[in-house]
């Protein structure tokens, strides 16, 4: 990046002009609907000078903190202190009276009311590919057709697809974990198209190559790429190719991704909020997921690689562990209040399923899908409701077990999306954004 | 049009296939493609299939690894042959590009993508073994037993130890590398518990597999690196998620359980020397007479019914965009072939043949199916059905080296840009075709990929022969051919030629070769360049 980071810096310009737009417009569809496309149209595409434009969109967002590997439900949402399958942590009072959450989460504790967690998930795979996939799309897999990632539909629904700032971002530092790694490497948007996959960053905080080459002038970089973009799409109709139809894809983010490259700076934002969300990688890009949201972007996912997965060694590891997302989901919760975007901003924390009551013989947790918890808070969410119950050792649900159906389907109400519409999609079977006219919860909704 | 592409497309394939003997199986490999088409109602008439250009650029690309020079490419059109597309697939098979692109594909598929240190030391020992696997068609039976015996015997075997060697004693690694490698299955899913989906995959072939390779160890010996074998060691239990163990007896995946006395519990066992073989040679490492490897080679590899498939669906996914068996290195019931009388049959002839790899290529890369077309066909939705040519990303060894056949119409397999473009696209034979934006960012910012296109600017290199030619409508032509081996339709020309006119006319000072390095690199990065279709 050192490298990369003495170029020239490109002007944070966008495609909102107009006329720019118009003339893409038509060369698109010039270009689709073959034979009509004119070289005079094209010709004005050539360096045309755009206006730079407010960005920033009134609506709906997310924040998905994604605890992949899937955390206990013991050591966070629903502690059994004092039993056999307890566990050595103990429960602590919070904010809403009666209610208790792990002593690993005084934080949160004091913001209980508000936040919403639900006890009472219950959902099938217990494998971390297939619960990834289920709890990531909202439905198992039927193949050949892959359901779009939440992060993607919302971006697809409630995002500005013209916007610079990426709609849709995956902040991952670690590009490792086991069954994660596979799974970030499949097809994320599914059919709705490679367009609404995610901006993926982390690591090193800033995305590779997103400077210009210092010798390709401003107006150069944009005609090659234009010219490009007339010998790909033609490429694309006449083969009718779906890779190369995600590739172009791919190439028109380029630009609206160059100019909001200080956006992906961690260093560009203040010190003391840096200090407050802790040092981990985690948390920093949960600062950074904070800012992309303030400046337009409209579904942020923060993982970090799959740590959680703890068959040995649970207690120790979740001693480490569950403190750090403590703070973070505290300093989250309340930076987007004070900034008036809670009302606004939903923010999940979840895994993919939760963790056995047992232990195994290397005193870990194995994988448990029947009964487990999630939280959440924000935009359609109504605060401080404790949905489900476990039994008193957290073997089974006793009361309002909640899929992945149902979990969905209010995820999308509380964004304002409708769960029940159905896919406007050619050449596709049936299939709709959520799937069995479940109905959300509705308990846990604004009313 | 339609004349010519009757002329080179329709006949040419049938024809080719008539020369063929009737029990080729690349007549086999139609045949039975071809009946799969009715079962989703596909008419076989509206098959359309590739032109000579387009063909030779394909299999260039897949058997060499890279696009064709223009040469290459003209020699091929020109050539009156009614064989030609059969003797040019022969030609690239005993070319040294093949050895590469094969040796490149097997070293990512069997070992994985590394950081340049480790890239580096498999130079030395396993890749110039991996190199005359293919340069010598050595045979994959006795390939895999040499890798996984890891007992040279000559020194043309010696790399073959690498396999284990970088893996460095971590068994578990090892069987899960072997699995996919030489099985076409996944088995790390089997650690903990029998494979929840596939079901027939147990844990006991997971620890049985890691067993086989436990009592190796790593030794650097005056010979060069060595695998060592205990004998003894290598008894655990291993425990499911119910809390119940088993003891990890040698066996594997549709394999016998080989016997082998296992000691008391906490009992210990003494490493005689009673217990190896007498040494031979006393530079190499000694042999336990009662050898986990040589057991795994000789009773469990040997004529393992998963050897040849996997193989064999690995290079039918190589030139044809997917496996018989999707994804190819997932052959379990959860992913059955969508031809599997084909995968049977191509299977039996692999083994019949000796385990002879370019037949295997040559019979695919020959059959009428191989020259479809790439356009897919309107409203089918299957690709598994193989009614067109499925399009497949270039690896990133193929797309360097064709940008650099492009701009210097010369085959250099070492470039600077591969490093950085290997950690960029790492992925070979991927499951689904996706690209990812910060692969658009790398192709449109990065350094490396600017300085390779500067480097074009050489008087050797294309863009500054488009730049002296005096008639830019010929540079264009140019361009198209040496890229993408294609003549510019009208549109395109006047596009490009719209582009380069018009900085080369507006500003007085400007370097017509940065005009032109621009047009290049528009080219370069299409779509149409981006894959093999």
């Amino acid at each position: 990046m050192s490298e990369n980071s003495k170029q020239t810096h490109s002007n944070p310009i966008d495609c909102g002009s107009p006329e720019h737009r118009t003339h893409r417009r038509l060369f698109l569809q010039g270009s689709m609907a073959s034979g009509i496309a004119s070289v005079a149209s094209f010709n004005a595409l050539f360096s045309v000078p755009a206006i730079a434009q407010e960005t920033k969109k009134q609506g709906k967002k997310c924040i998905l903190l994604w605890l992949c590997g899937a955390p206990s439900q013991f050591e966070t949402w629903d502690p059994k202190p004092g039993t056999i399958t307890g566990g050595p942590f103990g429960a602590i009072g919070t904010s809403i009276p009666g209610v208790q959450i792990s002593q690993l989460m005084p934080r949160c504790a004091t913001i209980m009311h508000k936040l919403s967690v639900i006890r009472s998930m219950s959902t099938e795979p217990s494998e971390h590919f297939q619960g990834i996939d289920v709890l990531t799309r909202g439905e198992q897999p039927r193949p050949p057709f892959t359901r779009p990632i939440l992060g993607s539909v919302v971006a697809q629904q409630l995002g500005q697809l013209d916007s610079p700032v990426p709609q849709f971002i995956l902040l991952d530092p670690c590009p490792d974990g086991n069954e994660f790694r596979s799974f970030k490497a499949g097809n994320w948007a599914g059919w709705l198209g490679a367009q609404y996959g995610p901006v993926r960053s982390g690591g090193e905080y800033s995305i590779p190559d997103i400077l210009r080459h210092e010798s390709i002038s401003q107006v150069d970089h944009e005609d090659r790429e234009a010219l490009r973009k007339f010998l790909s799409r033609k490429f694309e109709n006449d083969q009718r190719s779906q890779a190369a139809a995600g590739y172009n894809a791919a190439f028109e983010r380029v630009k609206g991704l160059m100019s909001c490259a200080p956006l992906f700076d961690l260093d560009k934002l203040p010190e003391a909020d840096r200090q407050r969300y802790g040092p981990g990688a985690f948390a920093q890009h949960a600062l950074q997921a904070r800012h992309l949201i303030e400046n337009g972007s409209t579904f942020v996912m923060v993982a970090n690689g799959m740590p959680w997965d703890n068959h040995v060694f649970q207690h120790e590891m979740h001693q480490m562990l569950v403190p750090e997302l403590d703070n973070i989901l505290y300093q989250l919760v309340s930076d987007l209040e004070q900034r008036g975007l809670l009302q606004d901003t939903l923010v999940i924390a979840m895994g993919e399923f939760g963790r056995t009551p047992w232990l195994n013989e290397a005193r870990g947790r194995d994988h448990y899908s029947k009964a487990w918890s999630l939280a959440m808070a924000g935009a359609g969410i109504r605060p401080g409701v404790l949905i489900g119950q476990t039994d008193p050792m957290g073997f089974e649900v006793t009361q309002d077990a909640i899929d992945n159906r149902r979990l969905f389907a209010t995820i999308f109400k509380a964004l304002g999306i409708d769960p029940k519409e159905q896919y406007d999609l050619p050449d596709l079977p049936t299939f709709h954004r959520v799937e069995g006219n479940v109905q959300p919860i509705e308990e846990l909704l604004v009313g | 049009m339609a004349i010519v592409w009757l002329a080179l497309g329709l006949v040419l394939p049938m024809a080719m296939a008539q020369v063929e003997n009737p029990s080729d199986p690349s007549e086999t490999i139609d045949t039975l493609i071809e009946a799969g088409y009715a079962k989703v109602s596909i008419d076989r008439n509206s098959l359309e299939w590739c032109t000579d250009e387009q063909w030779i650029r394909r299999l260039t690309i897949d058997l060499a690894g890279r696009i064709p020079t223009l040469q290459e490419r003209k020699e091929f059109l020109d050539s009156p042959s009614p064989h030609k597309r059969l003797e040019w697939i022969d030609r690239l098979l005993q070319s040294e590009d093949y050895v590469e692109h094969f040796a490149d594909t097997f070293d990512t598929l069997l070992m994985g993508r590394a950081p340049t240190p480790k890239i580096n030391e498999r130079r030395k020992h396993w890749r110039p073994y991996l190199e005359n696997v293919f340069r010598q068609n050595r045979p994959w039976d006795q390939v895999a037993r040499e890798i996984l015996l890891a007992r040279p015997e000559s020194d043309d075997q010696a790399g073959a130890v690498w396999f284990l060697y970088e893996r460095n004693d971590n068994a578990q690694a090892i069987a899960e590398a072997v699995a996919p490698a030489f099985f076409g299955i996944r088995i790390d899913c089997a650690q903990c518990h029998d494979h929840m989906i596939a079901s027939e995959i147990h844990q006991q072939h997971y620890w049985g597999l890691v067993a086989f390779f436990n009592r190796s160890k790593n030794q650097k010996t005056e010979v060069g690196p060595r695998i060592s074998e205990s004998a003894i060691g290598g008894f655990s239990d291993f425990a499911n998620i119910h809390g119940s163990s088993y003891p990890n007896v040698l066996t594997f995946y549709q394999s016998k359980t080989i016997d082998e006395a296992r000691p008391e519990k906490d009992s210990k066992q003494e490493d005689l020397d009673e217990l190896y073989q007498p040494s031979a040679n006393p530079k190499e490492p000694r042999t336990p007479k009662f050898s986990r490897r040589q057991k795994f080679v000789e009773e469990i590899l040997k004529g393992h019914p998963q050897l040849a498939p996997a193989f064999v669906n690995r290079v039918w996914a190589m030139l044809m965009g997917r496996g018989i068996v999707h994804p190819f290195d997932q052959m379990d019931s959860v992913h059955p072939p969508s031809h599997p009388e084909l995968l049977e049959r191509l299977s039996k002839d692999f083994i019949d043949s000796g385990y002879d790899i370019r037949r295997l290529v040559r019979r695919i890369a020959a059959s009428r199916t191989y020259q479809l077309s790439s356009k897919p066909l309107a409203g089918v939705q299957d690709p598994s059905a193989f009614a067109w040519s499925i399009e497949r990303p270039l690896t990133a060894e193929q797309l360097v080296r064709s940008m650099h056949v492009a701009m210097f119409q010369q085959v250099d397999h070492d470039l600077p840009l591969l490093s950085d473009l290997r950690d960029r696209i790492p992925e070979v034979l991927p499951e689904t075709i996706t690209t990812d934006i910060s692969d658009a960012l790398f192709l449109t910012n990065n350094s490396k990929m600017h300085q390779m296109l500067l480097a074009a600017s050489k008087p050797e290199g294309l863009v500054s022969q488009l730049a002296q030619n005096a008639d830019p409508k010929l540079a264009i032509e140019q361009m198209f051919l040496s890229a993408l081996g294609r003549q510019p339709s009208q549109e395109e020309i006047e596009t490009v030629l719209d582009f380069v006119q018009r900085r080369l006319s507006n500003k007085a000072s400007v370097d017509p070769k940065g005009v032109w390095q621009n047009a290049l690199w528009a080219v370069l990065t299409s779509a149409e360049f981006r894959f093999n279709h």
